[in-house]
């Protein structure tokens, strides 16, 4: 990047040293001076319609706004004179002779920027002796209201939805002091319900169908959780009252979302207290799942595993952990797998081949991860495959950000419509699932495509060979070998490549390096390594065999053919997310175990159901499909449930008892991340940073390259949930279940709302 | 959705014209309008459709514009102008009696449909006072009987007949008069191309293509001093030549004939008769530039004049004047007109450029200027009709020969609209500097009824008015500033000493409110508080402490807006508080003395 001047002004009689171009505004914020704003918006265009920043300028006659005030060399501003207090003062007035004050019923009361502007730079009275204007309060969707008369008009929420989210669905109608802010349909929105608009709102005037007239924002205490649905690890901030979260939001930008989240970040966390949730063990008791107590239960579970390992051994039992449970649930899952059970078939829902990228990059993943920063940062991203706005939505976030802020150039090969092709400088369309094909041809020119396909193709491949510093993303549809053809490309370009694979789950990618494979130690090591099998055998207290076991999907084939005899599934859903054929052949098994909060598929199954904690309700750490470590937190007590932690820890003892495998002596999720950042490859990150609430990048690596590897067959796939949806969980969301959009994705298909695609 | 056939022409001409196809959305919508007497879903999904927006850009644009509807009007929309300059002479009163005889209010339609009525604001027929329109047909002059008598030729089925070119604009020249800009008003057939060319027309593109550089035209405009005719008084030449010379953009030239400041009515004579006057300049403009497009933004009140434009630009296609290699030269030039849709925010340059991108008419940030950064991103001159259609006769003539028909700084001359309660209200051409007061006892005849002047507008209705005795001042940019007020755009009214201050401020901030976009907070709020309080003012409801109030908001807009109607708000108001206090002081012991307490609803 070349050199950025850096010019010298005075504000308040000192002298500060900016780059040039610096806004006054964002320079007197470096400084720890406020200048207050409504309109202005860090990130969106500038508009500088309230008025609020009005400062004095030597040599200006009138007060200029610092908002567009870009500060050159010598220039003198004063923030702090009687007549920049007075103008504040007067702009307050002018605001508040329509605001209604009806602050002790307002959801925005106690965090309301107009409220902290008007007790800081207000009148203590008011010279308004008028009608105020007054219109009915609008639900605009079941999360999305509008209340017109406390509407400042400062349009942060009509930029953030057509600049920030490239959504345009909201407008601005009528003129004057008759405005208001327009949804995209009569009195109703049609939109990705993101909520961004809620959140950006300076007042009361966009609330949150969840949190409307809930509580008080003092009531409640703030918990920093990254999200429990995609695999982008957003930091969502639960608003806990009694025991109940009432709201999610990321009003502090403390996260790697910066003020992002979508729909299921700030409206998906009512599972919690879904009235299907499993809040007492179930046992099988003649036929039927019947409650049980937490010592029976584990009791039942811990003699006929016993009565299993004796009569079948080790290998004649299967495990499945889950891609949303913590790294150190998963961790202590593969311990009890391979160490206590003995067994090797341990695997999980693999939704991209984070291994295949360990494996081909070998020790160079160290530094060759895309964190959500670089998407953002990068000078060019090439995406293959996913649908990005729906399936990684951060990740599409990152990217327009990128393309507005600084002109990234965004490549994009996929073989399905996406809305973020819209940023794309160069898209390609591939034949469906046509992906891996092309970037073999990226690498290696071998490959047959249509001629627009192969024209496009060339284009793509000579911008992109001009470029440095580009960062690789890939879904499902990129897997082993593809993943080789596209690291041999990636290394080809100029100035540092580095990759993404992006996962479906907030902890796809915390499973993968656990080591929940059937052929993987955590940390990618190989079973074939002796050193490390005897590493983690040492550890664990057991001996770790040497043949891989089965995958998930081997395992559940094996089990309905009777080949299996005994199941435990912790947080998964492999009879729905397998489309397991004769699922009630299941039955077969001596037992099935399964930890979750709901009766799913399998859990319906099941021989001893455990109801289990969501991330939002027990401590441990979760690893993005970056690689980006954060801590989440009990938010709250989930009343019945226990995490998977205690339960995994608490069977670990029952079982010693009975003399199979040694009890876990790591009593907290602490101890455990303790023991995972001496013994896992790439997890020894800074405490400290984890704990001040900021997430620490990971990198995983396999100790040497492994060109010729490949993901087993139907092992790696996407579940290709969208905004709405979020696997087996997002069924127990109602909320977001009440969107019309969340039964009709609009942008991918629905014709009403093509004109959506207009730029 | 099937459209008639001249409306699908229409749309696709439209949309042929602009290099975005936005810019076609306000046109289309108005003339869909013509067609269909309203825009329904149906009308608007289709016009979205064609320019490739959703509903609600479309909607959100629609919700801006005050003679776009979304409900069906009647078949004669009666549209009735109280603004200052028909206010002074009967306005209310008309309006009034309209709403009796037709038997419904503001924005009602009768119940057979025949009529539709609104109150509007100044449509451009100040001269021509008490003045409304029946459609887009203007009828001026009125008294109640007149409006009868075209109410029954209407009933009847008959087509009264509008008058056909502004009143005041044909009247025997005074000899203080020095036509430059004006000097065709009145020939027949003036807008005729081979009158305009038998009458000097097209002589000074001819120079300025053969004999001159870009940047000689630019040094005789700028030697001429000619000064923006809109109302801030730029110079022109050196507006121009702000264009930077080496961009690889396409340059653009808009004549901003939005004219809608109240009292100002001197754009539509010179429109209307003499339209290839105006491209003429605008051709110049572009040659000095390196422009090869330009646009005529019109308002959609002057619908008639946007026919009569339109069918110059197309003689000058026609003759070679407009189009590719105009007169051999290699040059090359592109124009059409373009309808607004009634918005007084969008005469101010950068809401104009945003309505021509087919937009909600909010202005820009500034920096950066049009010069650089303008329509569409380009480099773009913005001036006003009278100030394009000034360039040729500069160019034929000279510079110096212009400045020295005015004053040093001020050259030239200006056409004034005047209006009010004075004997013969029309369009004068005067040179710069010429004295207020002279203008007012001479050239447009003395105060009507021989009653006393009280105060004037010197230049539209946002300018800080005259009390009488400061009227003894020279008509230019820099003489009235140190009076403390503006030149402004022209529009000078003229107030007698039985009007109402009260009232009055009360009537122009009405307008303020009505027109602010909504943009700002001090305006859109400012606006409509001392709206409300003034209305409350003058109706008896007001307090002793309103009276420092009234100056205070409006104190607390100036200089504080985005763009200056908050200023053309606040400016009228504080001098009219200042200089006419013991009015308001009158009005607090409960009465006006001039006439009874009225409300003029619904100009909101």
């Amino acid at each position: 990047m070349a050199e950025v001047k850096q010019i010298t002004f005075t504000i308040n009689d000192e002298k500060l040293t900016t780059p040039a171009g610096t806004l006054v505004i964002e320079a007197a914020k470096g400084k720890g001076i406020e200048v207050p704003s409504f309109c202005y918006y860090p990130g969106l265009s500038l508009q500088a319609a309230c008025r609020m920043c009005l400062v004095e300028v030597e040599k200006t006659p009138k007060l200029q706004t610092a908002c567009t005030l870009v500060a050159v060399e010598g220039m003198v501003v004063k923030t702090d004179t009687p007549q920049v207090h007075k103008a504040r003062k007067d702009m307050i007035e002018f605001l508040l002779s329509n605001h209604p004050l009806d602050c002790p019923v307002c959801d925005k009361g106690g965090e309301c920027e107009l409220q902290d502007m008007t007790f800081r730079y207000g009148l203590d009275h008011s010279r308004f002796n008028e009608e105020k204007l007054h219109y009915p309060e609008e639900k605009w969707s079941p999360l999305v209201y509008y209340d017109a008369p406390r509407c400042i008009l400062c349009f942060r929420c009509v930029r953030v939805c057509d600049e920030g989210m490239d959504v345009k669905a909201l407008g601005i109608g009528s003129r004057g002091v008759n405005s208001v802010i327009l949804p995209n349909k009569p009195g109703e929105l049609a939109c990705e319900e993101c909520g961004m608009c809620i959140d950006i709102c300076p007042v009361g005037a966009l609330t949150s169908g969840t949190y409307r007239y809930q509580t008080r924002p003092w009531e409640m205490k703030y918990v920093p959780d990254p999200c429990t649905h995609c695999s982008n690890g957003c930091k969502t901030t639960l608003g806990v009252r009694n025991n109940e979260i009432l709201r999610a939001n990321n009003r502090d930008h403390s996260g790697v979302n910066g003020e992002f989240l979508c729909a299921k970040g700030r409206f998906g966390f009512d599972f919690t207290h879904n009235p299907e949730r499993v809040r007492q063990p179930l046992i099988r008791r003649d036929g039927k799942l019947e409650p049980a107590s937490w010592e029976d239960a584990l009791e039942e579970i811990a003699r006929r595993l016993k009565q299993v390992h004796e009569k079948h051994g080790g290998n004649s039992i299967g495990v499945i952990g889950s891609n949303h449970t913590t790294n150190e649930e998963n961790y202590l899952l593969n311990r009890f797998a391979r160490a206590t059970l003995g067994t090797n078939n341990i695997d999980h829902h693999r939704t991209a081949d984070y291994a295949g990228l360990a494996a081909i990059l070998g020790p160079k993943a160290k530094d060759a991860q895309a964190t959500m920063a670089d998407v953002y940062k990068a000078n060019a991203v090439l995406l293959i495959g996913n649908d990005v706005t729906n399936q990684n939505p951060l990740v599409a976030w990152q990217i327009r950000t990128g393309v507005r802020h600084h002109q990234t150039r965004l490549y994009a090969i996929n073989g399905q419509p996406s809305k973020i092709h819209r940023q794309a400088a160069h898209g390609v369309e591939t034949a469906k699932g046509g992906e891996a094909a092309a970037v073999r041809w990226l690498a290696t020119g071998e490959g047959q495509f249509e001629q627009s396909v192969s024209e496009s193709l060339g284009q793509m491949k000579s911008a992109l060979e001009k470029e440095s510093d580009v960062a690789i993303l890939f879904g499902a549809d990129i897997q082993g070998g593809a993943i080789r053809d596209l690291v041999a490309f990636g290394s080809r370009l100029g100035g540092q490549t580095r990759y993404m694979a992006l996962g479906d789950y907030s902890n796809s990618r915390g499973a993968a390096d656990m080591g929940i494979l059937p052929d993987r130690l955590p940390g990618y090591a190989s079973l074939a390594d002796k050193t490390e099998r005897e590493r983690f055998g040492k550890l664990w207290g057991g001996e770790i065999a040497a043949t891989p076991g089965l995958t998930a999907r081997g395992m559940m084939e094996a089990a309905v053919a009777e080949k299996l005899k005994a199941m435990y599934v912790v947080g998964a859903n492999p009879v729905k997310t397998f489309e397991v054929a004769q699922p009630d052949r299941l039955a077969g098994l001596e037992l099935l175990v399964v930890h979750d909060m709901f009766l799913t598929e399998t859990a319906q199954r099941a021989d001893v159901v455990l109801p289990a904690a969501s991330s939002y309700e027990k401590d441990g750490t979760l690893t993005n499909t970056a690689g980006e470590l954060q801590m989440t937190h009990r938010s709250i007590d989930p009343q019945g449930p226990r995490s998977d932690f205690d339960l995994l820890r608490i069977l670990s003892h029952q079982l010693g008892m009975l003399g199979l495998g040694t009890p876990i002596r790591l009593r907290t999720p602490e101890a455990a991340f303790d023991e995972i950042r001496q013994n896992v490859s790439g997890y020894d990150v800074s405490v400290a940073s984890l704990l001040a609430g900021g997430a620490q990048l990971t990198s995983a690596a396999c100790k040497s390259p492994e060109p010729n590897y490949q993901a087993a067959a139907g092992a790696v796939f996407s579940s290709h949930d969208n905004l709405f949806s979020s696997g087996t969980l997002g069924r127990y969301c109602s909320r977001l279940a009440s969107t019309k959009e969340a039964k009709d994705t609009p942008w991918s298909s629905s014709p009403s709302t093509q004109s959506w695609w207009y730029r | 959705m099937q459209l008639p056939p001249a409306l699908e022409e229409k749309f696709t001409q439209l949309l042929g014209r602009y290099p975005v196809k936005r810019s076609a959305l306000i046109p289309m919508m108005m003339y869909a309008q013509d067609q269909f007497g309203f825009l329904s879903d149906e009308v608007l999904e289709e016009i979205a459709k064609r320019v490739g927006l959703n509903m609600l850009q479309v909607t959100e644009t629609e919700a801006y514009y005050s003679m776009l509807r979304r409900k069906p009007a009647g078949r004669y929309n009666i549209q009735v102008c109280t603004n200052v300059s028909c206010m002074l002479r009967g306005g209310n009163e008309l309006y009034k009696h309209v709403q009796k005889r037709l038997g419904i209010g503001n924005k009602e339609v009768s119940p057979s449909g025949t009529f539709s009525l609104e109150e509007v604001e100044c449509i451009g027929a100040c001269t021509g006072a008490p003045a409304m329109q029946v459609n887009y047909d203007f009828f001026e002059e009125l008294d109640p009987d007149k409006v009868d008598s075209i109410f029954e030729q209407l009933q009847d089925g008959k087509k009264p007949k509008p008058v056909s070119v502004i009143s005041g604009a044909l009247h025997p020249r005074n000899p203080a008069e020095v036509p430059v800009i004006s000097k065709r008003f009145g020939i027949p057939n003036s807008t005729n191309i081979d009158v305009y060319l038998q009458n000097e027309g097209y002589q000074a593109l001819e120079k300025a293509l053969k004999q001159m550089t870009p940047e000689q035209i630019i040094d005789e405009m700028k030697k001429s001093n000619l000064r923006g005719r809109g109302g801030a008084g730029f110079p022109t030449g050196m507006k121009w030549s702000f264009v930077p010379k080496d961009t690889s953009k396409p340059k653009y030239i808009l004549a901003n004939g939005d004219e809608s400041e109240p009292g100002t009515s001197k754009d539509r004579p010179l429109m209307e008769m003499d339209p290839h006057q105006l491209i003429e300049g605008i051709l110049i403009a572009g040659r000095a530039i390196g422009a090869e497009q330009g646009y005529i933004y019109i308002r959609g009140e002057y619908h008639y004049i946007i026919d009569i434009v339109e069918r110059a630009i197309g003689e000058a296609y026609a003759r070679g004047y407009l189009g590719k290699n105009i007169l051999g030269t290699g040059f090359n030039f592109e124009l059409s007109a373009h309808t607004g849709a009634g918005s007084y925010e969008c005469g101010e340059e950068s809401a104009l450029m945003e309505s021509l991108e087919g937009k909600r008419g909010y202005p820009r940030i500034k920096p950066p200027f049009p010069a650089t950064v303008g329509l569409y991103g380009c480099p773009t001159v913005i001036n006003n009709v009278e100030t394009l259609s000034t360039a040729p006769a500069i160019i034929r003539q000279g510079g110096d020969w212009y400045a020295a028909l005015g004053t040093p700084k001020n050259g030239g001359t200006r056409l004034y609209s005047i209006s009010g309660h004075i004997n013969k209200p029309g369009i004068y051409e005067l040179p710069m500097g010429f004295n207020l007061k002279r203008m007012i006892e001479d050239v447009a005849g003395g105060m009507k009824d021989g009653k006393k002047l009280k105060a004037v507008i010197p230049g539209g209705s946002s300018c800080p008015l005259l009390s009488a005795d400061e009227i003894d001042v020279a008509m230019d940019y820099d003489s009235v500033a140190k009076i403390g007020s503006m030149l402004g755009s022209g529009g000078l009214i003229i107030i007698n000493e039985e009007t109402c201050m009260v009232d009055l401020a009360r009537r122009i901030m009405h307008f303020y409110a009505h027109e602010s976009c909504g943009w700002c907070i001090p305006c859109r709020e400012g606006t409509a508080w001392l709206r409300k309080l003034l209305d409350r003012f003058h109706d008896g409801g007001g307090r002793a402490e309103d009276i420092p109030l009234i100056d205070e908001l409006s104190k607390n807009m100036l200089g504080r807006t985005f763009c200056p109607l908050g200023d053309a708000a606040a400016l009228p108001t504080i001098s009219i508080v200042k200089k006419w206090r013991h009015e308001f002081e009158d009005h607090l012991r409960g009465k006006c003395s001039f006439k009874p307490a009225e409300m003029i609803v619904g100009a909101s």
